[in-house]
């Protein structure tokens, strides 16, 4: 093709110039796909969230750290007008340690007292085997995520927490927190919350009444937002998170987090643009003479500002795709590496693939606009005489 | 230019030229003037009154001294630059004035141009470089690069049509550069100094392939050169000196 041969023509600088844009393609690509994969966890939750009220202890800390709740607090709750149905759950993290970095989400276990059945949207499906059930003691369920790290398979065994449980089901893929849990019943998991409590206060607790969280569903035409401070009124020492609450403390910081997370990678893309209208500015000084006999053997302005426009619009698309199969490369393997631990961090979506070459071309077009219009306008003569 | 060579102009060719019925002239110049401002009070006077007309089918050559206004007056006559005065006829038609648009179509149609030197485009193999001027003109690729092969033949270059520029001898490029001039069949070809970059043998070759294209295709040639056995191998010379024509080499003496 003649116009790769053009782009060519100084192979280094030409390299060096689509190298700047698959850095930047590079860029968008991998922040991209973090920023991807973040929305989508923030999407499970908003989903999770939605129509109802979560009830748990004051958050201390950051919400890593919260002393348990307990069990009689069902009733109460239930009682608190608007209310239709409380249904508690415990949940615990699957390794004691908590990973000193981490994106994504953390392992968990979580159980379940099954009152949410009927009224809770957010239901998934397995994939093998069965859900779990109440009197399944010493049984579990393995969200998608956790099968491979776990080695799990439906009526083989996983050891968790120093004990051998038996498999009964493996849960559909959900995109967001259930693929990393381990699902058990509320026995189980009580004793497991019970082993992890600090040892100043496990005496005083009651293993049996040990609650995590409460989902509370309300009836039909109740706001959120309402039922939760009448529930934080009318009961001592808990926290009733809405859907609204959710959104404010995560998904407004995300949106924020995103922005800068694209803005850093568009910077480093246009950069790379620069680059791009700086070896077309100098290819266009360089082939000046050039430009005088194409003119005067009959090229149009038109046809030699298309030239050149076509040119860099091509070394923005080997840029883009480039930084593609760069970008690919290291979000595969990062996945891959992320597995063995049950956190894949990066999401690539296609909407990221297209819309990164897409940029790169557009931007190799833009790039060569100003340049291409310099070389159209030469004065033939003038460009004959130039040396 | 002064009144008295406008006398001169009036005397010798009756002043504007008359729509040629029998298209004995390819191209007619009248009293072209063309100045370089280079600073506030100083500038060049590149053409002061050139006036020359071109047969249908001859080969013609310019000589002058360096800064007569040889190239100026090839790339007025041409259709590449525009005068500030004068008049530029081809084929009988009036084109100075017209816009820049309108001559790129004249130059596609009907001008070829042969340049000394660099001249080819170093990333195109010959027979890309020949089809370029064709394709510029809107030729389609396919049949644009069949008359290249064609023409490469014709100049003897038919083993050499997928060469780039950087793989041809300085004689060879020059006869490529030939070729192109060639592809849309126009009336006349400008060369400015074709074989100022050539031996003499090989300035001899090309000046020869011009005279067969010239013989066989009827095809009218303008060359500058400064290279007086070039000139003698054309039909007549003309001579420039300080942006007029001194002597149009027909044996009429231009002045008083
Ligand atoms: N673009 C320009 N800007 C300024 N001066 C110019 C320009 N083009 C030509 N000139 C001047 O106009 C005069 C005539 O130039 P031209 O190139 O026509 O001469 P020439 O006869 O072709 O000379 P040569 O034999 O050296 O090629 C010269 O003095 C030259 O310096
Ligand atoms: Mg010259």
């Amino acid at each position: 093709m003649r116009l790769i041969r053009n782009i060519f023509r100084r192979k280094l600088r030409a390299f060096l110039t689509i190298f700047g844009i698959s850095i930047g393609v590079f860029a968008l690509l991998v922040m991209g796909a973090l920023a991807e994969k973040l929305t989508l966890l923030v999407d499970g939750g908003m989903r999770y969230y939605e129509g109802k009220v979560v009830v748990t202890a004051p958050t201390q800390f950051a919400g890593l750290v919260s002393t348990p709740l307990k069990a009689s607090l069902l009733r109460e709750i239930e009682h608190v007008e608007g209310v239709a149905r409380v249904s508690a759950s415990v949940s615990a993290l699957l390794d004691k340690e908590i990973p000193a970095v981490s994106m994504g989400n953390i392992p968990t276990i979580q159980a379940e007292d099954g009152r949410a059945k009927g009224y809770e949207k957010f239901v998934f499906g397995y994939t093998a085997g069965r859900e779990l059930r109440n009197t399944d003691v010493g049984k579990v369920a393995l969200g998608a995520d956790l099968v491979k790290r776990l080695n799990g398979a439906v009526g083989g065994h996983v050891e968790i927490r120093g004990k051998r449980y038996e498999v009964v089901g493996i849960a559909d893929k959900t995109l967001t927190a259930p693929d990393n849990a381990v699902m058990m019943t509320m026995e189980d998991a009580r004793r497991i919350v019970h082993e992890d409590l600090p040892d100043a206060v496990r005496d005083s607790v009651d293993p049996n009444s040990i609650v995590s969280s409460f989902a509370v569903y309300l009836e039909e035409g109740e706001r959120p937002e309402v039922v939760a401070r009448r529930i934080e009124r009318q009961v001592d020492n808990v926290e009733a998170m809405t859907p609204l609450d959710f959104e404010r403390q995560v998904k407004q910081p995300l949106a924020i987090f995103t922005s800068i997370i694209y803005a850093v990678a568009l910077v480093s893309l246009l950069v790379g643009g620069l680059s791009v209208v700086n070896t077309m500015t100098m290819s266009v000084a360089e082939r000046t003479r050039e430009i005088g006999v194409r003119k005067a053997i009959g090229a149009s302005n038109a046809q030699i500002m298309g030239q050149f426009i076509a040119e860099s619009a091509v070394i923005g698309l080997i840029g883009g795709l480039a930084g593609l199969v760069m970008g690919l490369l290291v979000t595969v393997a990062g996945n891959a590496a992320g597995e063995a631990t049950g956190n894949a961090l990066f999401l690539v979506t296609n909407r990221l693939v297209v819309g990164a070459v897409t940029f790169a071309v557009a931007l190799g077009t833009l790039s060569g606009l100003y340049p291409a219009w310099h070389a159209a306008s030469l004065n033939p003569v003038e460009a004959l005489r130039y040396e | 230019m002064s009144e008295q060579a406008a006398h001169v102009v009036e005397a010798l060719y009756g002043g504007e030229p008359q729509s040629q019925a029998d298209g004995a002239y390819i191209i007619q110049t009248r009293d072209l003037t063309k100045r370089y401002q280079l600073g506030r009070n100083n500038f060049v006077d590149a053409l002061r009154g050139a006036t020359l007309d071109i047969r249908r089918g001859e080969m013609a050559a310019i000589m002058g001294p360096s800064g007569s206004g040889k190239s100026t007056f090839m790339h007025i006559a041409g259709c590449l630059d525009v005068a500030d005065g004068g008049e530029v006829w081809l084929n009988g038609r009036r084109v100075d004035g017209l816009s820049a648009r309108e001559l790129v179509g004249i130059r596609r149609k009907e001008i070829g141009f042969i340049f000394q030197g660099f001249n080819l485009i170093p990333t195109l193999t010959a027979e890309e470089n020949v089809a370029l001027a064709g394709e510029y003109a809107g030729m389609g690729r396919g049949v644009a690069l069949n008359r290249a092969r064609e023409l490469l033949e014709m100049v003897g270059l038919g083993d050499r049509t997928r060469h780039v520029p950087s793989e041809l001898s300085g004689g060879q490029q020059q006869r490529v550069a030939i070729a192109r001039a060639l592809v849309n069949d126009p009336g006349i070809v400008m060369g400015d100094e074709p074989t100022g970059d050539l031996d003499t043998t090989t300035s001899e070759e090309i000046v020869g392939m011009m005279r067969t294209v010239n013989r066989e295709r009827g095809t009218t040639f303008l060359i500058v050169t400064h290279n007086p056995e070039v000139a003698s191998a054309c039909d007549r010379t003309v001579r420039m000196r300080d942006g007029v024509v001194v002597d149009d080499g027909d044996g009429t003496p231009p002045g008083p």
